[in-house]
């Protein structure tokens, strides 16, 4: 009973930690943000199994969790708002040649990350991108200009 | 259309998943020996244009499958919260021996190597010349993996396919506890008596 | 030695969780499925080691997942329909104009996770798409419809 409890709060928790703690750099998890995770984990891991080392308790955290993660799938699914909060939505960053500043100062993007995005696309220089879009998962689409 | 030559799971440039295996090491003897298959229609199409390598039969019951599954999860977790697993409120039992000597307080469903109390009351008639004497089968300190007896018994002697403990008593209500740690999952008998009362005698199931 | 059969379960059972959790569409893991995928581990592992904390149980734990884990490569490889059932096959999301709605109900997959797929490509709109796949690892792989408006 313990452990599905602890199972679920720890779920929800790193869910929070994640989505407030990482920024959303072009894309990669930096050193740092690894070891967060890591440490963070850790310890939810080791208190959730407690002294319980039997199959039994760890057969039901996953399964908890697993549960917990498809239930929240499904709702964000079916309610986009919920989407919204656990996710986070794509965000433009430069629009017709305009950079969206405050936007960007928000999510502590540079113009060098959508540059250095733009070229992993083939695009030699800003004038050339269209959109820029921070998506939600970190990584930055560039759009040409046709 | 272009298709890469390597090997199985590997997407070719336009996405679309590539051919089953052949060998796809570069060849640089052209001998007969060697194995190569021709490119076969080997995978689904869909709209027969694009090969896709769907199957909407296998993903049906595939479906049918994930659902029942979940169930059974759910199902799984529900026992759990109430404790049939162990360590929860369906687990917990209690013997009690009709002259009143012996009250049991114990897990039915115990977890492999975890820890867990059960305690012992006694009653006023298992007091004898101020101490109380409790036998305990071999069961419970084995299989059940009993590591410490709290009070410190006076005395423990081995016999009779158990323990005789020996603690000091004054006046009731008086209990002991044993701290177990099952040392294997199973069934397992547990057998406790104060001399020249009724015995109480459980199985105990211990969760791997 | 019961570490043995603990590792051997606890991998098998991972791999079916994993499995049944769902495809995370998308091309990469994001932060919150790698927290996801390090916390369902780390709850596997801590039954398989127990209290035992000598090199030779990590050992022979880490030798147990490895052959299990070699063993369903090799059926999937033998065995075709295992390879199906373990990994699943790619699914049609999107098929010229049309959205395979329940597909993506079934899979919790937003037409956003498709534009995303579409605007790493360099698109805008979904009538630039004609085909849109969800693959075995979760990656959408777009097919641009032939006639660039």
């Amino acid at each position: 009973m313990h452990t599905i409890i602890h199972a679920i709060i720890s779920y929800f928790f790193l869910l929070l930690t994640i989505r407030i703690l990482t920024r959303r750099p072009g894309a990669q998890m930096t050193p740092f943000e690894f070891v967060l995770v890591f440490l963070i984990g850790g310890v939810a891991i080791l208190a959730t199994v407690g002294n319980d080392r039997s199959e039994t308790n760890s057969v039901c955290a996953v399964i908890a969790v697993a549960l917990m993660h498809r239930t929240i799938a499904g709702l964000k699914q079916r309610f986009p708002r919920i989407s919204a909060l656990v996710d986070g939505t794509p965000l433009v960053m430069l629009k017709d040649g305009e950079w969206q500043a405050e936007t960007m100062r928000q999510m502590r993007i540079k113009d060098d990350d959508v540059m250095a995005a733009a070229r992993t696309k083939g695009l030699k220089t800003l004038a050339e991108i269209k959109y820029a879009i921070l998506e939600r998962n970190g990584a930055l689409s560039v759009i040409k200009k046709s | 259309m272009e298709r890469s030559a390597s090997s199985s799971h590997q997407t070719s440039p336009n996405g679309v998943p590539a051919g089953r295996e052949f060998s796809g090491e570069i060849q640089t003897i052209m001998a007969s020996t060697t194995i190569n298959k021709p490119v076969e229609d080997s995978i689904a199409k869909v709209n027969d244009e694009i090969a896709v390598g769907s199957d909407p039969d296998f993903q049906r019951r595939w479906l049918r499958f994930e659902h029942g599954l979940w169930a059974v999860f759910t199902l799984i977790v529900v026992l759990d919260l109430l404790g049939f697993f162990g360590r929860g409120y369906m687990a917990k039992g209690t013997a009690r021996t009709n002259d009143g000597t012996l009250d049991v307080q114990y897990d039915r469903v115990e977890r492999y190597s975890t820890p867990s109390i059960m305690t012992v009351q006694f009653g006023p008639s298992a007091i004898r010349d101020g101490k109380v004497q409790l036998w305990v089968s071999e069961g419970v300190i084995k299989s059940l993996g009993a590591q410490r007896v709290v009070p410190q018994p006076a005395s423990s002697v081995v016999g009779q396919g158990g323990i005789l403990y020996t603690f000091p008593a004054t006046s009731p209500p008086f209990s002991a506890g044993f701290q177990l740690e099952p040392t294997s999952p199973g069934m397992f008998e547990m057998a406790m008596r104060v001399p020249g009362g009724e015995e109480v005698r459980r199985k105990i199931l211990v969760m791997p | 030695m019961a570490a043995v059969f603990r590792a051997v379960f606890g991998y098998c059972f991972l791999v079916l969780m994993v499995r049944v959790v769902g495809r995370r569409p998308g091309k990469q893991m994001t932060p919150f499925d790698f927290v996801l995928v390090f916390f369902l581990g780390g709850l596997t592992l801590t039954p398989m080691v127990g209290n035992d904390r000598s090199l030779i149980n990590a050992l022979t734990i880490v030798a147990s997942i490895a052959v299990t884990h070699f063993v369903l490569v090799w059926l999937k490889q033998r065995f075709p329909a295992f390879g199906r059932v373990l990994d699943g096959t790619p699914l049609v999301l999107l098929e010229k104009g049309q959205w395979h709605q329940r597909t993506m109900d079934q899979l919790a997959v937003q037409d956003q996770d498709v534009m995303a797929a579409a605007r790493d490509k360099g698109l805008e709109r979904p009538d630039q798409i004609e085909y849109a796949i969800l693959e075995r690892n979760g990656e959408i792989s777009i097919i641009q419809s032939s006639n660039k408006s």
